[in-house]
């Protein structure tokens, strides 16, 4: 009888316990979490691995141990805070790779989140996929006026990082036109970067008047580029605009002082921005003008942000244009993930989209997509007396802007 | 003719380089038969150690020359000494030897482009050094690029001299033209093939030295360069090192005038320049 009772009575006794942790488990709230898991696909290794060294990887390394080192996110639905695990994978510089790496995280690694890869041609690889997946992504280093076009058509993707047409040209058009400047001679970069600056350019400028004498599109091996920099000076446009990446840009410039070549103007990017342009050039730099975003004088929080990422490290790791921006937009990441309570990433794209958030820039935003340019801290940067400083637009400027740029050191 | 010697000069600069990174690879392969492709990460080696030298150390590129010449001289010696005299040694036929040698300097391409990398990072790194301007003709041209050529000239001709006055020279010579009755004639057949990979890699070395000071340079770079040494090896000849300096210079003029057109069209006309002569002359300028 006893047997016949235990026999039927230990496995009913066991089923009910699993039916009831399962059900309170279920009545308790979500299963239990300890981290949030981001998933990145990031350069590495191969040519631009370079983005990913110079640009993002300090922020995120930097923005990951410091929210980390609170306890992490706090996340309401889970009564707790949540500390940052990240799943990085190496996309070998290769934007298919990118993209496969990208479907694995979020179908196979099922990660929670997942943040940007490095460079234009990387967002147009990545963003689909994460609309597609409804997963929010934030990118960093790229941006174009092409991607800003298809923006509407992905909800769940965010740019923060500045671009030609949205805002620096019209800044630099207006500075231009403030000094009377007449004319300018384009060297651009024979891809979708150099295309669209050049093209920008010509359109922004002409609305102020102001005539392009020349404009030279140049493959991203060329060596010699003395034609160039002769045809330019010969042109005595007043600026030189050099829309090329470091590759072009540093020889560009050493080839400007072989030759004598200073214009009013000498304005070159992305690469002035960063601090290795001051350490490659040394003194040569002063008076060169790239794109940017902010500088210590920009504000406490900036000035804080600066200290945060260089205190102790080499020159070379200074990147006045982006880390401001990528920095700022993991802010709005966490704020979005507080005000949500959760890691829904539906609620959060909902909140990006909609709400005004407080990060490092201050009072930020998303606007179509875009980090608002109200908070920008500015546009158009030029190194004086080796510091690079923000000179446009002028009621954002840390220093008076040098114009015109004073003769190449002897 | 301002505008002529402008360019013509513009291209012999930029040519010289050329013909310097071209002869090493042609030296590896004419006498050592191996196809080097990792000849471009000598000439990273080489740029970025000199980059080290002088900012860090402040030591000149001109005596930097010296210090990385050696040194690159050295690790393809040993390079040569280790792996691909084993490969020489288990290949049956030359051929086999010839695509084994080339895959196994493929995998060192990765191999020191990835150490490189952990050495230096990949951030690009640049120095301003004779900076100066220097007029010839009318025409200006900076004095660094002039330099360049100068080293460039100076090493090919102390090259010819040292091949065709010095014994071990003899030895070179006649590896290239029969390794087998070199050999039997007494000449230590592996210790030349090491000694002339090991100066394919100094050659490679000094013009990282040279790359270095007049452009942008990085753990990336390698390949770039090493696109340009076989367009130029194979324009000169594969394995004639007359061909590779002749062909260096005619490169660099051609690019010259092209760039001086069209820039956007000067890395087509190379590779334009690379599929005609297989197509017409397959053997290259200079080639047997």
């Amino acid at each position: 009888m006893w047997k016949k009772i235990l026999a039927f009575t230990i496995p009913l006794t066991i089923c009910l316990i699993l039916i009831l942790t399962s059900v309170f488990a279920g009545c308790g709230g979500k299963a239990d979490k300890d981290k949030i898991v981001v998933g990145m696909s990031r350069s590495l290794s191969g040519p631009i691995a370079i983005i990913d060294d110079s640009a993002f990887r300090p922020v995120y390394e930097t923005w990951v141990a410091e929210v980390n080192a609170e306890g992490g996110i706090y996340v309401e639905e889970y009564g707790k805070k949540l500390p940052i695990e990240l799943k990085i994978y190496d996309d070998k510089s290769d934007p298919a790779t990118m993209a496969q790496l990208t479907e694995k995280l979020i179908l196979e690694d099922k990660v929670d989140f997942i943040w940007g890869g490095g460079g234009t041609s990387f967002i147009y690889a990545q963003a689909p996929i994460a609309n597609r997946y409804n997963y929010v992504l934030i990118t960093m280093e790229g941006g174009a006026s092409s991607l800003k076009e298809l923006l509407p058509g992905m909800p769940y993707v965010f740019v923060t990082l500045s671009f030609s047409d949205w805002y620096e040209m019209p800044v630099l058009a207006d500075m231009l036109a403030s000094k009377g400047c007449k004319s300018a001679y384009i060297m651009y970069i024979a891809d979708l970067h150099g295309v669209e600056y050049n093209g920008v350019a010509g359109v922004e400028l002409g609305k102020k008047g102001i005539q392009i004498l020349g404009a030279k599109a140049v493959p991203p091996d060329i060596k010699d580029l003395s034609p160039v920099i002769k045809e330019a000076k010969a042109s005595g446009a007043d600026a030189f605009l050099c829309f090329a990446y470091p590759d072009q840009v540093f020889p560009a410039v050493g080839t400007s002082i072989e030759l004598d070549y200073n214009p009013k103007v000498w304005l070159g990017g992305p690469g002035i921005n960063f601090g290795f342009f001051h350490t490659a050039f040394g003194p040569m730099v002063e008076g060169v003008m790239g794109w940017a975003s902010w500088n210590r004088k920009s504000s406490p929080a900036l000035n804080e942000l600066a200290d945060k990422l260089y205190t102790g490290k080499p020159e070379d790791s200074n990147d006045w244009w982006g880390h401001a921006f990528y920095w700022a937009g993991l802010d709005m990441w966490r704020a979005a993930i507080e005000t949500a309570g959760s890691l829904d990433n539906t609620k959060i794209r909902d909140i990006l989209a909609t709400q005004h958030l407080q990060t490092v820039l201050g009072e930020t935003w998303f606007e179509n997509g875009l980090m608002n340019r109200e908070t920008h801290p500015g546009e158009v940067g030029q190194w004086i007396n080796g510091i690079y400083e923000v000179v446009g637009p002028f009621d954002k400027a840390t220093a008076e802007w040098v114009y015109p740029k004073p003769p190449w050191p002897k | 003719m301002e505008k002529f010697l402008d360019v013509v000069i513009a291209g012999l600069l930029l040519g010289g380089l050329y013909a310097l990174i071209a002869m090493g690879m042609s030296l590896q392969y004419g006498v050592a038969r191996v196809l080097n492709l990792a000849h471009g990460e000598f000439i990273m080696l080489g740029a970025l150690s000199t980059w080290t030298l002088y900012t860090v150390f402040d030591i000149s590129p001109l005596i930097a020359v010296a210090i990385c010449g050696p040194i690159t001289f050295v690790l393809g010696f040993l390079i040569h000494r280790t792996m691909f005299r084993k490969l020489l040694s288990s290949s049956t036929n030359q051929g086999i030897f010839e695509s084994t040698s080339m895959l196994a300097s493929f995998g060192l391409m990765y191999v020191i482009s990835n150490l490189a990398f952990m050495a230096w990072g990949p951030e690009i790194r640049g120095y301003s050094y004779l900076m100066d301007t220097v007029s010839i003709g009318g025409a200006l041209f900076g004095a660094r690029r002039l330099v360049t050529l100068g080293f460039a000239l100076a090493i090919g001709v102390a090259f010819y001299i040292f091949l065709s006055r010095t014994k071990i020279g003899k030895a070179i010579r006649a590896a290239a033209q029969d390794p087998a009755t070199a050999g039997l004639m007494g000449v230590n057949i592996n210790m030349v093939l090491a000694i002339c990979f090991g100066l394919g890699a100094a050659m490679a070395g000094i013009a990282g030295v040279l790359v270095s000071m007049c452009y942008p340079v990085n753990a990336a770079m390698g390949i770039e360069y090493l696109t340009v040494a076989i367009i130029v090896v194979v324009l000169g000849g594969l394995g004639s090192i007359p061909g590779s300096f002749i062909g260096g210079f005619l490169l660099g003029i051609i690019g010259s005038i092209v760039s001086f057109i069209e820039p956007g069209l000067t890395v087509v006309a190379y590779y334009a320049i690379f599929v005609i002569l297989l197509l017409v002359r397959p053997k290259g300028l200079l080639g047997k």
